[in-house]
């Protein structure tokens, strides 16, 4: 299993990285960056299916420990309700893991080969060779040149590892939901901080050109964070208000959708309904579709929408 | 109360951590990030057999009984030594992964020198060649080194333009190497002025040159083995054979034909001369790192799943003559011919040891072991 793994998708990327490299100007460090962007890109349509369920779950949490509150001594209907609420909502629970786990290998055997390629002694440099391709170009441009900007790639490099941190934490922020909840805020604020810290220290243990991955990719992250659900807590952090591009908008949605059907509504982008197509789409400020017409927002609410659209001038792509 | 409070929280948090550590330690050990651990071969000189070992001890031998003479541990914390020993005068010659190299005496073990003396050089892969009382090595920092062997000082440095693992080949005055900048140079023994160097091949060039019959043999990473004048450096020919992978170990040659190992698992027989095939490649189904050697007109090749075959020169018909990769030991190091013996040194994450085996009749003796501690 391991060789099937090891001959498939790591050779893959690792003898992509080498040929991609030869076109780089033999740095290894612009490879890296690069492959990410084009992993990244290719991963696009999931990284978005992944952030619209993450943020609808967030949504739903205030609603869900409602739930648990009233059936707190009934876990048989706890569950019967809450899955009604996810029906009700149109999504599924599962919306958030697949996505990321479709991903995870990918990054895994990326992450690998930066690992192999980058190898440092003569043992792992000597295991290296059964891993490549008979192209001519992996031949001719093996080794690797291990330098890029201020740091060697094979070495730890401590700037780069509190770069990895700050990127993380940063990344972290966008995606922590705003919750009156202490338990869920201590929770929060928990994994911000931990996950920094944790991958900070595996930086300082890694080779750079790993630590350079994560930069990378948190970079990259944030990007499409940003295109679709905004800045998310780092807005918050920095108005006070409880929202991202959209955040004005979305605080009177709260406003006026009480009413636990209007969830529905609300998410029904996640799961389209064969009604959504059949109805027709509109586009909210933050790019989201959203239903018009029958199951979509109150009148009122649509010339909130259409007059926040106006005010923040935020012109979005459509799909 | 607080933690009474909080006890699901600290409960994902604990479980969080577990997997981001079982995960980083998992993803690490799949990539094999373990530390170097040297494959030092063995060289004989007057019946005393030395050997680095994996351990970083300098060790040696007496051939006839295989009792332990001394043995020595190079550095303060263990040293990965790859290249094998070089005896010259009475003093033992090692490189260490440490970018040192020692200086030891051959008959009671002492340490006598040390080079650099405050310092470390980049690590030192390949083996070393001593002349006329000097001591010649390449450096990964990309740098030929000649030392004084009687005072271990340096008389000259030569820099190529990137990193050396190759063990030089000296004929005459002159010193063969071959570089990671995909170029074979050939320099003056005297005071390290290049003479020539040769740069047609397309990679990356980690294996020894040969020398024979005043040509250079040399393999690279662009899977051709190139036949090079020794006297000027031009090309003499190319391997019509592309191999399957990188030419690593030292090739050997036999009237007039040379036989190169490849990491394929194959050894590519071609006519001296010409560069052509003199007869279909030996496919031995595993990589092939270690060097060859030649033992009463057989070619001992081993292969790293601890395999060893002979080679008869004659019909190029190859036979298993002993297989001491049973225990799961590997073969990386160069093969030391002795006098109808040969004598491996093969390593398993636990433990290093050499066998003694016979060119003609394939019993094999363990001669050492060490087993392996901290590694």
């Amino acid at each position: 299993m391991l060789e099937l793994w090891n001959a498939g998708p790591v050779a893959l990327m690792l003898n992509s990285l080498v040929a991609l490299s030869h076109y780089l100007f033999g740095s290894f460090g612009l490879t890296i960056i690069v492959l990410t962007i084009i992993i990244r890109s290719v991963m696009y349509p999931l990284t978005v299916k992944q952030l619209r369920a993450t943020r609808a779950m967030q949504e739903l949490q205030p609603k869900i420990a409602e739930l648990q509150k009233k059936y707190a001594k009934d876990k048989q209907r706890l569950a019967q309700e809450q899955m009604k609420l996810y029906k009700e909502s149109g999504m599924s629970p599962a919306g958030c893991a697949v996505p990321m786990l479709i991903q995870m290998p990918i990054w895994i055997a990326l992450f690998q080969s930066i690992i192999r390629v980058l190898a440092v002694t003569p043992e792992a440099f000597l295991g290296l060779s059964k891993y490549l391709y008979s192209w001519p170009i992996v031949y001719s441009t093996l080794p690797l040149g291990n330098n890029f900007l201020w740091f060697n790639l094979v070495n730890p490099d401590m700037p780069l590892a509190i770069l990895v941190g700050a990127t993380m934490w940063l990344q972290q922020k966008m995606v922590t939901p705003v919750t009156t909840d202490p338990q869920q805020r201590s929770q929060s604020q928990m994994m911000l901080w931990m996950m920094p810290l944790m991958f900070g220290f595996l930086a300082l243990n890694f080779p750079s050109g790993l630590a350079l991955y994560w930069v990378a990719s948190n970079v990259i992250g944030m990007v499409i964070q940003y295109f679709v659900t905004g800045w998310g807590g780092l807005a918050r952090s920095r108005a006070g208000i409880p929202a991202g591009r959209d955040g004005a908008l979305k605080q009177r949605i709260a406003q006026v959708e009480q009413s636990p059907s209007r969830i529905t509504a609300m998410e029904a982008d996640i799961v389209e309904s064969p009604s959504t197509q059949e109805e027709g789409l509109g586009y909210g400020a933050s790019g989201d579709k959203r239903q018009v017409g029958r199951g979509g927002y109150p009148t009122s609410l649509r010339a909130i929408r259409r007059q926040s659209r106006r005010s923040k001038g935020h012109r979005h792509k459509r799909r | 109360m607080w933690i009474k409070h909080n006890r699901r929280l600290l409960g994902k948090v604990l479980l969080l951590l577990a997997i981001l550590l079982i995960g980083g330690v998992t993803v690490s050990g799949c990539v094999g990030r373990s530390p170097p651990k040297g494959w030092s071969g063995a060289i004989i000189a007057d019946d005393t057999l030395f050997l680095a070992s994996v351990e970083g001890k300098l060790v040696a031998l007496n051939t006839s009984d295989g009792s332990r003479l001394w043995e020595v541990s190079l550095g303060t914390s263990e040293v990965a030594i790859y290249g094998t020993p070089v005896v010259e005068g009475d003093l033992v010659y090692v490189g260490g992964y440490n970018g040192r190299v020692y200086a030891i005496s051959s008959s009671t073990g002492d340490k006598r020198r040390v080079y650099p003396l405050d310092d470390n050089l980049e690590p030192i892969v390949g083996g070393m060649v001593a002349s006329q009382g000097k001591v010649y090595f390449g450096c990964s920092d990309g740098k030929v080194y000649a030392l004084d062997a009687a005072e271990v000082y340096k008389e000259w440095e030569f820099q190529t333009g990137d990193k050396i693992w190759s063990t030089p080949a000296i004929d005459g005055e002159t010193i063969y190497i071959g570089s990671f900048d995909k170029k074979l140079y050939a320099l003056d023994a005297i005071d390290g002025s290049k003479k020539w160097e040769f740069d047609e091949a397309k990679g990356a060039i980690a294996s020894t040159p040969l020398v024979y019959e005043n040509t250079v043999y040399i393999g690279s990473f662009d899977r051709y083995l190139y036949a090079v004048d020794a006297t000027n450096g031009s090309l003499r020919w190319r391997s019509e054979v592309e191999a399957g992978s990188w030419y690593w170990a030292k090739p050997v040659a036999y009237n007039n034909v040379i036989y190169a190992p490849n990491l394929d698992g194959k050894v590519y027989i071609l006519d001296a001369m010409s560069g052509y095939e003199v007869g279909d490649a030996v496919d031995l189904g595993s990589p092939i790192s270690s060097w060859p050697v030649v033992v009463d007109g057989k070619v001992i090749i081993a292969s790293q799943e601890g395999k060893v075959y002979s080679l008869d020169t004659s019909n190029n018909q190859v036979g298993l003559l002993a297989n001491v990769g049973d225990g799961g030991e590997k073969i990386y190091a160069p093969l030391c011919a002795g006098d109808e013996v040969v004598y491996i040194h093969t390593q398993t994450s636990k433990h290093d040891t050499l066998y003694e085996v016979n060119a003609k009749t394939g019993v094999k003796r363990e001669l050492w072991s060490s087993s392996l501690s901290s590694k």
